[in-house]
């Protein structure tokens, strides 16, 4: 369990490590292999995630949940298979066989999304929700702090929906209709846009926006628009057979606008905390996502990559295993048993301090 | 520092000015606190130290206001962060992130500090405001004192000169103000720092201020030191040592406990040993034997709690200790895994909210979550259309007619019935969420933080309606951090500590024993058993009388 901020692994390391495992998981439609890649993802949560960012449902029932509605749902939905359990009377949708094999795909489906479940709480665990925001480019940083203080509103929003509900229900409200709500949407309304105003005060007394240069917001807007123009051009004209022209056209569009994110990012001059500069152990997060994705992908011979494909149709069977891909999966557990001494001891708080401060 | 001369400001769409005339001087490293009733001005005036007003929220200024050499009106609140520090009330409606110390760090990321300054400047303000060991924890996980705490190093990160704070302590219990107001004055004393602070209960901060400025109605009525602005102030206004020292003559005016001791006389009346309390057949409300958790954490262990009718019985303890889940359990809103819950000797535990609230009145902390109607008059109606009566009708409590308009004659808000509730001021608000709650005529009055924000008239105002209920035999179950409000209103307190109550006795034994919630008067006077200015008053002009006339 990580237990201090320098115990941070680099965000784009694990954003990375868990693009490779979503990845893998969609390709790898086994479930023998998507069991390994929820092992991996919980053993790697286990190891590196926070108390603080874990989910508050536990992570068991919500699997048992998808497990049992992508049964039911294949079960009931999809009369194919040889396997004959038992039949429904002819209703509509849900009626006829009900198959073992409908059954087992189904299974195998939740726990193909569960696994895809476990990577995504995996980071959500792991990476702060700050430092996966500090991952967009600065001519975005608007944008990020947006995204930011909305997800870090939304839990608050969630106490003050049950605040009012609860002080509606003291003056008697019963919800039977949608017209009952509006005693509690209107509060939740107002009281959302006041902590806005206010969040919006505290923000600007903080001196936010201080440095944005909105100068050349003029000049901007208009290479924007001849950007658009030259894009709309280009691809007209390889609609009609001109593509050198297009081609040009719509490459001067991507590079003017790749031109113009960089000059964005120079005009919102921010500056990071703590930013954290890529080591051994970030290259160590990143080769265990690379190589199993290199050893899937890539055509390697001696290696059985029909058992990446799992289907109980027409007739139920066990799903192949090929030990190669087995092992390839795998190796995303590795940063579950990476020392955390690994990365490099940063200066004692204390050494920041001038003299005056120190205890 | 700051310079404001003949400042006048509207808020748009708002005939009268919220701010009017206003002229002000104040030095580098001053404490000054800004007093006044609900809506006086002093928010605004303190928005205009950095410019929020009228940059933010636009409407009409005149005047000038010179903050660290800086025209305000022209700079704007952006250029003055770098200079004044904002510290709103409500910690948790100012934080941009979700963590200490990112947060602190929030203002420098985007101020472009680089990294090595940030870090050290971080550092600095955690170290200041006794923050180090919370730096990795959730804002959310924190209680609100520490979350106080955290808004001001946030506003400290940026090196201003001056620190403005805008009623720091209003939810906190009175360790956790104290430890704020610590923090304020360890800034003040030992960096230098100018602080404007505004606060409602004066008896916490008085001692720290060289300056005491009044308001009312958007002008500045006293600006002298804090002894002298005092005695030039409304007397319902202050707290109760000054209202004592006041109306004894004390000369010079005592601001804290320790300075009013020396003009305590040795043979002030002691209180007689207290008499054995009368119980209660039947007890208004018996909640026996309560236990609640949140998830794997208990809240409230095997607590039992009774309030006799005509009694008001006070709820107190640190932040976190129960208090409002054990209210929120007694209305049904949560469900205790044991216990019983009695009222008039029915048990009600199983019952619906709904059922439960028609006979027994929950006031929440805040009373916006229950404001949504047009009119003031309209809340009131709602609440009785939701529990399917009619004005006029007769099933309540008291065995008495509904009447939605002498209720708001009680409260004093027959004027504004037509009046939109949110339009109106923090004290009628909370009236209004009161009129909304007991205008089905309840036997239980259970009120969670009620003077939060209010001001000592309003808290007058709030003692005078509950005493005419108390008159019918209604119950109160008071959650509050008020200990001078206990002091007035309540004849028992309950300390409750992690879930389990650790004392229950007469409030006229149990305050003034207890450090953290003895009331000034209690201090002052320890053996006597006064409570409150008033019964001190009283009780040494009976002693005055009686050595007069029979000693001499």
């Amino acid at each position: 369990m990580v237990t201090g901020m320098d115990d941070y692994l680099d965000a784009r390391a694990w954003a990375v490590w868990v693009l490779a495992a979503a990845g893998l998981t969609m390709t790898a439609r086994n479930p023998l292999y998507s069991l390994i890649i929820l092992l991996a993802a919980r053993l790697v949560t286990a190891e590196w995630g926070r108390a603080a960012n874990r989910f508050p449902i536990p992570f068991w029932r919500i699997g048992l949940i998808m497990l049992l509605f992508s049964l039911l749902f294949n079960g009931l939905f999809v009369p194919i298979g040889n396997t004959v359990l038992f039949r429904l009377p002819d209703w509509p949708l849900i009626g006829g066989p009900v198959t073992l094999e409908a059954i087992v795909f189904g299974l195998s489906n939740g726990l193909l999304l569960w696994t895809l479940l476990a990577v995504f709480l995996a980071l959500n665990a792991i990476v702060p929700v700050y430092q996966l925001v500090r991952l967009t480019p600065r001519a975005f940083h608007d944008l990020g702090v947006v995204v930011l203080i909305a997800l870090t509103y939304l839990p608050e929003t969630a106490r003050h929906l049950r605040r009012i509900r609860e002080a509606q229900a003291v003056r008697g409200l019963q919800l039977r209709g949608w017209r009952d709500w509006r005693p509690i949407f209107l509060p939740l309304l107002i009281g959302g846009l006041e902590r806005a105003m206010q969040l919006a005060e505290s923000m600007v007394a903080r001196g936010y926006g201080a440095t944005l240069d909105v100068a050349q917001r003029g000049r901007v807007r208009l290479l924007l628009a001849a950007t658009l123009l030259s894009a709309f051009g280009g691809w007209l004209a390889m609609l009609w057979q001109q593509p050198l022209l297009g081609g040009g056209l719509v490459g001067l569009a991507g590079l003017v606008l790749a031109g113009l994110l960089w000059h964005l990012g120079r005009r919102a001059p921010t500056s990071r905390y703590r930013p954290t500069v890529w080591q051994r152990a970030d290259t160590l997060v990143l080769a265990t996502a690379v190589l199993p994705l290199l050893l899937v992908w890539l055509p390697w011979p001696g290696v059985d990559y029909a058992s990446l494909y799992y289907s109980p149709y027409p007739t139920v069977s066990g799903p192949a295993f090929d030990p190669v891909l087995g092992l390839a999966l795998a190796f995303l557990c590795l940063p579950a048993f990476m020392r955390r001494g690994q990365r490099a001891a940063p200066a004692p708080a204390s050494a920041y301090l001038p003299d005056g401060y120190h205890d | 520092m700051i310079d404001i001369r003949h400042l006048t400001y509207s808020y748009p769409n708002k005939k009268r000015p919220s701010l009017e005339d206003v002229t002000l001087h104040i030095d580098a490293g001053e404490f000054v606190l800004l007093a006044g009733p609900s809506g006086a001005g002093k928010s605004t005036l303190l928005r205009c130290l950095n410019g929020l007003t009228p940059h933010f929220s636009g409407g009409t200024i005149a005047g000038q206001i010179t903050v660290a050499g800086h025209d305000v009106l022209a700079a704007g609140p952006q250029t003055l962060s770098r200079f004044v520090g904002f510290v709103f009330q409500d910690p948790e409606s100012q934080a941009a992130l979700d963590q200490v110390e990112p947060e602190i760090a929030f203002a420098l990321e985007n101020a472009a500090v680089p990294p090595e300054e940030m870090r050290l400047r971080v550092e600095e303000a955690l170290n200041l405001l006794d923050l180090s060991r919370l730096r990795e924890r959730p804002l959310t996980d924190l209680s609100g004192g520490e979350r106080q705490r955290v808004a001001i190093a946030a506003a400290l990160a940026l090196r201003p000169r001056i620190l403005v704070v805008d009623e720091p302590t209003s939810q906190l219990d009175p360790q956790s103000a104290e430890d704020v107001l610590q923090a304020l004055v360890r800034l003040n004393e030992d960096l230098g720092l100018t602080i404007v602070l505004v606060e409602h209960r004066l008896e916490r901060v008085l001692r720290y201020v060289d300056r005491l400025i009044y308001m009312e109605q958007g002008r500045i009525l006293v600006d002298n030191p804090a002894g002298l602005a005092l005695a030039a102030m409304p007397q319902q206004q202050t707290p109760p040592l000054i209202r004592l020292g006041l109306a004894l003559d004390w000369q010079p005016l005592p601001l804290t406990v320790k300075e009013a001791l020396r003009f305590v006389p040795d043979d002030y009346p002691v209180a007689p040993p207290a008499a054995a309390a009368a119980t209660q057949s039947t007890p208004l409300l018996a909640a026996r034997g309560l236990r609640f958790s949140y998830g794997r954490t208990p809240v409230l262990r095997d607590l039992n709690i009774e309030v006799a009718p005509g009694e008001a019985v006070a709820l107190m303890g640190r932040n976190g200790s129960g208090k409002s889940t054990l209210l929120k359990c007694l209305v049904g809103l949560l469900q205790p895994a044991e216990g019983s819950i009695l009222l008039n000797g029915q048990d009600i535990s199983r019952r619906q909210v709904a059922e439960i609230c028609r006979q027994v009145a929950y006031l929440p902390q805040n009373p916006d979550d229950l404001l949504f109607a047009d009119t003031v008059a309209e809340e009131l109606a709602v609440t009785l259309r939701n529990h399917g009566l009619a004005p006029g009708q007769t099933a309540g409590g008291f065995d008495e007619p509904y009447q939605p308009q002498a209720v708001l004659a009680q409260l004093g808000l027959a004027d504004l019935a037509d009046a939109y509730p949110r339009d109106l001021s923090v004290g009628q608000r909370q009236r209004v969420a009161l009129g909304a709650v007991t205008v089905t005529a309840p036997l239980l009055w259970l009120l969670d933080e009620p003077t939060r924000g209010l001001d000592y008239q309003a808290k007058q105002d709030l003692i005078a309606i509950w005493r005419r209920w108390q008159a019918l035999g209604a119950g109160l179950l008071l959650v509050t951090h008020d200990v001078e409000l206990v002091a007035h209103i309540a004849e028992r307190v309950v300390i409750i500590s992690q879930g389990e109550i650790i004392a229950n006795g007469r409030t006229a034994d149990l305050l003034p024993t207890s450090p953290l919630f003895a009331p000034q008067i209690s201090r002052l006077f320890p053996r006597s058993g006064w409570l409150t200015a008033e019964e001190a008053l009283a009780g040494l002009h009976s002693q005055i009388y009686l050595q007069e006339n029979y000693c001499a």
